[in-house]
């Protein structure tokens, strides 16, 4: 189970990539102050000026095509895997983001039937779902 | 509902039968495990299997009336799985749209 979005920015690989993996770029878009040791096992901190702050750790970095990470809430949680893919189109560059659900094994094994799920949930509102209980 | 919530129900819809377990049960209040059987190329003996895994993931639950238990849909944690995909993937939205925005202002 994953999320899964993608995006064309007209913009080189090399402007794409500085965006996404520099400090200093990451603290205009992402998160309002960034810490990242970019290489495998590397650490890195995003904090949001709401008061949230993100722990992550390297997964993988191969410059110019692909960035992964773990990362989860500072103060607890489920920690999910984030891969960040960049692939020259004619427009520019794309970069398609996955985020997957922190039960890995269940998630792996259900990737190529991801698509029945996308369905079901489109159901849902047929099953007359109760509300969340608070 | 736990942390690992959606990953247990896709884990338990993963399964053909289990998803057609599930949407008999959403067209009825409650049926037992023989009723839900008569529908399935399956033993009542799978069905109940099923079940279990179904009420294992928090999907369905069992009310045990006489000699029979009856089963309905406890749909709550797919709401979950659904809100985990919605707002996660709308951060996600947000994010690229102001990554667009970035790279514009730099351009």
């Amino acid at each position: 189970m994953e999320v899964r979005r993608e995006a064309v920015f007209a913009a080189t690989n090399e402007e794409v990539w500085a965006a996404l993996t520099e400090p200093g770029r990451l603290a205009d878009w992402f998160a309002n102050e960034v810490e990242l040791d970019l290489r495998p096992g590397g650490a890195g901190v995003f904090r949001w000026s709401d008061g949230s702050t993100r722990i992550a750790e390297v997964d993988a970095v191969e410059e110019g095509e692909r960035f992964a990470f773990r990362w989860r809430d500072e103060t607890g949680g489920e920690e999910t895997r984030v891969e960040l893919v960049l692939a020259a189109v004619e427009d520019g560059t794309r970069v398609t983001v996955r985020e997957q659900a922190p039960a890995g094994i269940q998630a792996t094994a259900l990737a190529g039937e991801w698509s029945w799920g996308v369905q079901l949930l489109a159901s849902l509102p047929r099953l007359r779902l109760p509300a969340r209980a608070a | 509902v736990s942390d690992d919530g959606p990953g247990a129900v896709f884990h338990a819809l993963a399964d053909g039968n289990r998803r057609r377990l599930v949407g008999f049960l959403a067209e009825r209040e409650s049926a037992t495990a023989t009723e839900l059987a008569a529908e399935l190329p399956v033993t009542r003996q799978a069905v109940a299997k099923h079940l279990g895994e179904l009420r294992a993931a928090g999907l369905v639950e069992g009310e045990r009336l006489g000699r029979e238990t009856r089963y309905r849909l406890t749909p709550a944690p797919l709401s979950d799985a659904a809100r985990w995909l919605g707002d996660v993937g709308a951060v996600w939205d947000e994010r690229l749209f102001a990554l667009r925005r970035h790279l514009e202002r730099r351009a």
